[in-house]
Order: structure tokens, then sequence, then C-alpha cells
């Protein structure tokens, strides 16, 4: 027995030899200066940092690398290498849990109260270049308690994308960005068309689409300092009534129902003759459907006025991060003048940069209404778990689209959810 | 001559242990270690995002939410553990018969091409998930080949449907069909049972998770199939003679000879389909992200879902271990009920 016992012990122990043994060559690959880079060499003492992100698409991706590049051959002391890989949430969680978190990494507004809450992030907002440059909508976005953590990489907005052969086709006057709700379900209804399989407007039970209309319908989901949840009021009823309403109705279908993974599809295909979807939909269209012809105008405007929501990424600094002065710097010229005006040159992403705007605009004047979005958007970040949140919304909007439930259920079920949520 | 044995069992301990140290290792860095700090988190508030040691203790916290306290957690495991328990008692069942139909069909002495046929029904099981997920999301879609088909057999009075986003549940439907709704329906399945109302406990599997639950038993029972086989082709020969010439017929041959006696792989295959579907994960996770409306939201997707998309790696450790000792119960019980006839 006590052999036993002993031979035991004796394992466990060789256990933990191995375990630290292979603790130290781990760490040497950081240690050691990246071998690809040809600046690597030359810079024995220079800092090493890890930028990770996810994958978008080829050209993107292509450009941020040569975004990089150009700082790298520019500052042999800072050397950034970029890592985009797949999973990404997980991957970052993982991680930060572990205590070895990339220097430098992507961060959604959405997740942003998550990660200031469990204070994995340098708040290096206030340290950029002119801060006061980036669209103060965006700046909103990744603030948190009055901190903001990380500056804006870019951003997208929800607009209005309209198939004008369908509409020609209608004998309908093109959307504009004086539109009203009233316009766009008349026309919806009017574009609808049992026969073809066209529908006049294309929209997921999807929380971060609705949301556009909450605001539009001047209701808001918390009050501003999340004391409490908003949404059993007569604004968030008429904004959830609107957009259930055009489905129940017929004049507008998620995309599942018009044979497509999403609304952009449905679009595409011509089975929608409207949509909103942000300035990711053009590349998209582009690659898939080079064909259609389309226009973009921004969201009609609901009772309480215009409103978008503005999608965006930020880059963080990790709070516990050896080289935290050095990733601000890199920070701070990725997001500043010079990085971003590289980054956003491709006319994929936006700039999230005030004195970008004309210059950008002159090269993507199409893009217009995106941009525009940025003067009136709203945010979309709440508090942290408000995951919880989303998954209700979004679990009565699918079941509200098939009339399963009342857009009120709806409402009172999230109100539900929401304030447990906020009472944590 | 006494010392010596006693010699002779030291050295074979150490050249035992020896042996086994490999194996140790990889299990108590890979399991044991793993499931020491899965117990030890989910009596923890721990996020998942700083470091395991600022994580606090809260006792039994997670599991009062998840099973005494009214609340959207409660809501959400039981919904999950009722989608999972649909989906169990959906496929266990249909995969174990239809795989034990195809072990008979194959182990067939007279049967021609029986390697094709046996690759052939093995094939699903050895194809990646994923790809056969995203290859579903086409069939499912609705002007997909599934809706097309049923529409060709049926001359047309079949409506299509978009499978994977529609949340209306099996029995719901049948409900209707007899004009019970949930507005019609009486005082007592609008009673609240463990934060679901009646009328949710009985809503049968939604047509999404049906779609996951067909795949789900076309992937796996040629694994089940396969093991089946083994058991069969171990039944010996003259069992079968000596029946044939007592003038047993095929049906009689079945359920006297062939049943009873692959019982105890009968019980493996029901207890691994149990535990397969209990931890149904990869499938949802492609096809419908607990979508639609949650109705396939499984306790493992649930699991995966509060700790790295809702930062509570506390409340998901405290959702696998209740997972565990539910399969664990489910198995023990399931092994009385199959091996309990034995005299």
């Amino acid at each position: 027995m006590k052999s036993k016992l002993s031979m035991l012990l004796s394992a466990l122990l060789l256990t933990a030899m191995v375990l630290s043994a292979c603790a130290t060559p781990g760490a040497q690959p950081a240690a050691q200066p990246a071998a690809s880079g040809e600046q690597a060499a030359a810079s024995a003492g220079a800092v090493n940092l890890q930028l990770m992100g996810w994958a978008s698409s080829d050209a993107e991706n292509v450009r941020l690398q040569e975004v990089v590049d150009g700082w790298n051959a520019a500052n042999p002391d800072i050397q950034v290498s970029l890592n985009l890989v797949p999973d990404y949430d997980t991957k970052l969680q993982t991680s930060l849990a572990g205590g070895a978190p990339p220097d430098i990494f992507y961060v959604d507004s959405f997740r942003l109260p998550d990660l200031a809450a469990a204070n994995a992030l340098l708040p290096i907002g206030d340290k950029m270049t002119n801060v006061d440059d980036f669209y103060p909508s965006l700046r909103e976005a990744f603030t948190v308690g009055g901190t903001f953590y990380c500056p804006p990489k870019d951003f997208s907005t929800l607009a209005l994308e309209y198939n004008t052969d369908l509409f020609d086709a209608a004998g309908l006057a093109y959307p504009t960005a004086d539109w009203t709700w009233d316009d766009l379900r008349a026309a919806a209804e009017k574009l609808t068309n049992k026969d073809t399989g066209v529908v006049g407007f294309s929209i997921n039970p999807d929380f971060a689409r609705w949301i556009a209309f909450l605001y539009q319908a001047g209701g808001e989901v918390t009050t501003p300092d999340f004391s409490a949840m908003t949404l059993n009021t007569p604004e968030a009823l008429t904004a959830m009534e609107f957009y259930v309403g055009l489905v129940r109705d017929g004049f507008a279908a998620p995309a599942s129902d018009l044979d497509s993974g999403w609304p952009g599809e449905a679009f595409g295909k011509g089975r929608a003759a409207m949509t909103m979807e942000g300035n990711w939909i053009v590349p998209f269209l582009k690659d898939q459907f080079p064909d259609l012809k389309y226009g973009i105008t921004e969201l009609p405007a609901g009772p309480a006025g215009k409103a978008t929501m503005a999608f965006t990424v930020c880059y963080g600094v990790a709070a516990n991060g050896k080289h935290t002065d050095a990733a601000t710097k890199v920070v701070d010229y990725l997001t500043g003048p010079e990085g971003m005006k590289a980054w956003t040159d491709l006319g994929l992403a936006m700039p999230t940069r005030q004195s970008l705007r004309e210059g950008w605009l002159a090269q993507y004047p199409n893009l217009e209404p995106f941009l525009n979005g940025a003067d009136y958007a709203h945010k979309w970040q709440f508090r942290p778990g408000f995951g919880e949140v989303l998954d209700a919304i979004n679990a009565g909007l699918q079941e509200a689209f098939t009339g399963a439930k009342t857009p009120q259920a709806v409402l009172s079920e999230a109100q539900s959810v929401g304030e447990q949520v906020l009472a944590r | 001559m006494a010392t010596g044995i006693k010699q002779q069992d030291r050295q074979d301990a150490i050249a035992g242990w020896g042996f086994m140290t490999p194996a140790l290792i990889l299990f108590a860095v890979f399991v044991f270690i793993p499931i020491f700090f899965a117990i030890y988190f989910s009596f923890t508030d721990w996020n998942g995002i700083s470091p395991p040691a600022e994580a606090k203790l809260v006792g039994f916290d997670n599991f009062r939410a998840l099973l005494f306290e009214d609340g959207i957690r409660r809501a959400d495991f039981f919904k999950a553990l009722k989608n999972t328990a649909y989906f169990s008692l959906g496929v266990v069942p249909t995969q174990t018969a239809l795989a034990l139909l195809l072990a008979v069909i194959v182990n067939q002495r007279r049967l021609r091409f029986k390697s094709f046929f046996r690759t052939a029904y093995y094939f699903p099981s050895i194809t990646s998930s994923i790809a056969i997920s995203m290859l579903f999301l086409f069939l499912y879609q609705k002007n997909g080949l599934i809706n097309q088909v049923l529409q060709a057999i049926t001359f047309g009075a079949w409506e299509p449907i978009a499978w994977m986003a529609d949340p209306r549940g099996l029995f719901h439907i049948i409900f209707g069909w007899f004009g019970l709704t949930l507005e019609t329906a009486p005082a007592w399945m609008q009673a609240n049972v463990l934060s679901l109302s009646v009328w949710d406990w009985l809503s049968g599997p939604s047509v999404a998770l049906m779609g996951i639950m067909i795949l789900n038993t076309w992937t796996t029972i040629g694994t089940m199939m396969v093991i089946f086989l083994a058991a069969l082709q171990d039944v010996p020969r003259e069992v079968y003679e000596a029946a044939e010439i007592d003038g047993a017929n095929a049906r009689q041959i079945f359920f006297k000879i062939t049943l009873p006696l692959v019982r105890p792989t009968l019980f493996f295959v029901v207890t691994l389909g149990l535990i397969g579907t209990f931890q149904v994960f990869d499938q949802v996770y492609v096809m419908s992200s607990g979508g639609p409306a949650k109705t396939t939201l499984t306790v493992a997707y649930l699991v995966y879902r509060n700790g790295f998309t809702n930062s509570q790696m506390g409340l998901a450790a405290a959702i696998a271990l209740l997972l565990f000792v539910i399969i664990f119960t489910l198995t023990l019980v399931q092994r009385r009920i199959t091996e309990g006839k034995k005299e």
C-alpha cells in the first residue's frame, strides 16, 4: 500500500517536472525576434509585439499587413507581428485568462463592457493623437463609465440598399435620405410580388437591425446610466409593431424565407427590393452579384427622426501586457491620421477620423450614406452580460415573425431579462 | 521464498507503474486536472476573462440560479434540458433500431456487394461533421432538395418550409390540427413549472431541431452499425442452425435468438447514443447557434454560450457539472432497464 502511494507520488512529481520543463522552451520563441522580418536581424534589442485579430476579406488582410509592415520598416525598435486567427473570441478569452494575452487585439464594441469589467484593457483612448478627431459617436462606443478605453479601428453603419431595376419596373421613385417609415412601408408593399417571389424588404429577426427602428421611434434600450430597462415603453412598442408588421403583412421577409443565408444575399439574388445592411454589403455584392444594379441611401426617419447603428472595432491594449507603452505607440500609429488613411484607402473600411472624411468621400462618393450615419449613429454597446438580453430579443423576434408571439410579449420578456441582467 | 515473491511483486509493480506513467501523465493533464478545475469553477463567479486566481468563491450560487431561482438562467437551463431530452428521445431509439437493422442486413451471408454496403453506411460517420452540417444547411433551405423531394412525393401538397428558421414545436403543430393553440389552451397549460410554461414543456422538438436530429441520426448510424456487426458475428452459427431445424421463422430467430444474444451490445450502443445526444454541440454550433427562438439550444451549447460569449464561466462550469450528473444518472437507470431481465 505504502509503495503504491510513493509510486503515485513519484509519478506526480515526474508530471510536474515534465510540465515545468515544457514551460521553458515554450517561452523562448516569444523572446526571440521573429525570424521572418528582414529588419529583425538589424534590431537585436527590439521589442516584439503581437497584434491579434480576426481575418476579414483577403484584400483587407493584405492591406493591414502592408500597414503593419510600414510601421515595422520605420520603427526597428518595435516590431509588430500580425496574427489573424479563426474562432477569435474563444482564442482571445483563453489567452487573457491564461495571463499571456497578445499585446494588441481587436475589441468589438459589444464585447467591450465584459472586457472592461474584467480589467483586461488598458485605457489608452485619451493618449491618442488628436482624440477629438474621432467621431463622437465612435468614442462613445468605446467609453465605459467615463473612460475612453481604445481608439476605433474602423466602423460600419446601417443604410438602406435598393435594387434600381425593381424600383424602375414598379415605376417607383428611388428612396432618398428624406424618406420616412410610411414611405418605406408603402414602397415595400408595392414592390412585393407574390408571383415572382420578390418581397419589398428583407430583414432578419435580429436585435442589431430592429434597434435602429427603436431609436428612430424615440425609444431606448435602457436609461443612459443603465439603472433601468426601457423596453416596455410606447416608443419601443411602436418600433416593434412596425418591424414585425412589415413581415406579418408579407411586405418584408427574413433571409431564410428567400432561400438565402442573410438579407444581403437575398438582396443580391433580387429576391428583395430593399435591405438594410452596413457597408460590408458593398464588396460582397461586387464579388457575388457583379451585375446587380442598386443604390444606397440613408435609413428612413421614424416618428422621432433619423437614427442608425454604428458597428465598430477598436485596437485594445492588454492591461497586463509586457510592453504596453510600445503597444500604445503602435495603436496611435494605426489609428492616427497616417495609419488610418493607409488602412481605409481601399474603400472597404471607413475612417474613424473626421479629418479624413473629405478625402475618403472624394474617392468613394457612392458610400457617403454610410459615412453620414456617423453623425447620428448610436453605439452598439451596453453592459457586461448584455448578451443574454440580445439572445432574448432575437428569440422573441424569431417567434414574432412567425406570429407565435405578439410584439408586446416580446418586449415584456426582454424587459424582464434585461432587469435581471442590470440587477447583477 | 516468501521474500522472493515479494521482491518479484515489487519489481512487477515498478514495471507496471513505469508502463502506465505516460498514460497517467496524459490523463492527469488533459482529464483529471481539467475536471478538478471545472468542479472548482462551478462554485466561483469566474468570468472566464480575468486570471482564474481572481475568481471569487460564491458557494452554491450558480446552482441555486440554475435550479431554484425563477429567472432567465433557470429558464434557459431547463429550456436547453427540454430540447436535449426531445433530441435524445428522438435520436437514440431511431439510430439504435436503424443501426441494428442495417447490421443485420449487411451481416447476411448471401448478400452481394457486402463490403460496398458496409462502407457506404459507415461513410457518414467518418466525414467531417462541420462539412456535413454545412451541406445540410443547403438541403434544408426553402427551395432546397428536401422540400423539393417532399413536394414531389406529395404531388405539390407539401408547403415548403425554411427548416432551420422554423421554431414551431412538433407537438404544437399537431395540437394545432385539433384546434389547440396557446390562446385556446386550458389554464393548467399556461402554468409555470421551473420557469417554463407547461405549454412550452409540451412543445416537442421544433422543426429546426428535427432537422438537426435527422442529420445526427444519419451521421451516427454507421458507427453503431459497426458495433452491432461485431456483436452479430460473435453469435455462433450453430445457434441459428439449431433454431432453423426447430422450425423457427426469420422473425422468431431475430427476436428469440439475435436480440437476446446482442443485448450487452445493445446496452453499449444505447449508452453511447445517450451520452452523444446529451453532449450534442458541433451541429448546433454550425447550423443554428441555438436559434430559432432558442429551440435548438442544447445543454452543451448553453455551456459554450455562457462560458465564451456571455462571460459567465462559473455558471457554465455549473451547467457542465449538472450535465455530468444527468448523464451519469441516466446511464445507471438505463443499465438497470437493459440488464434487469437477466435471471
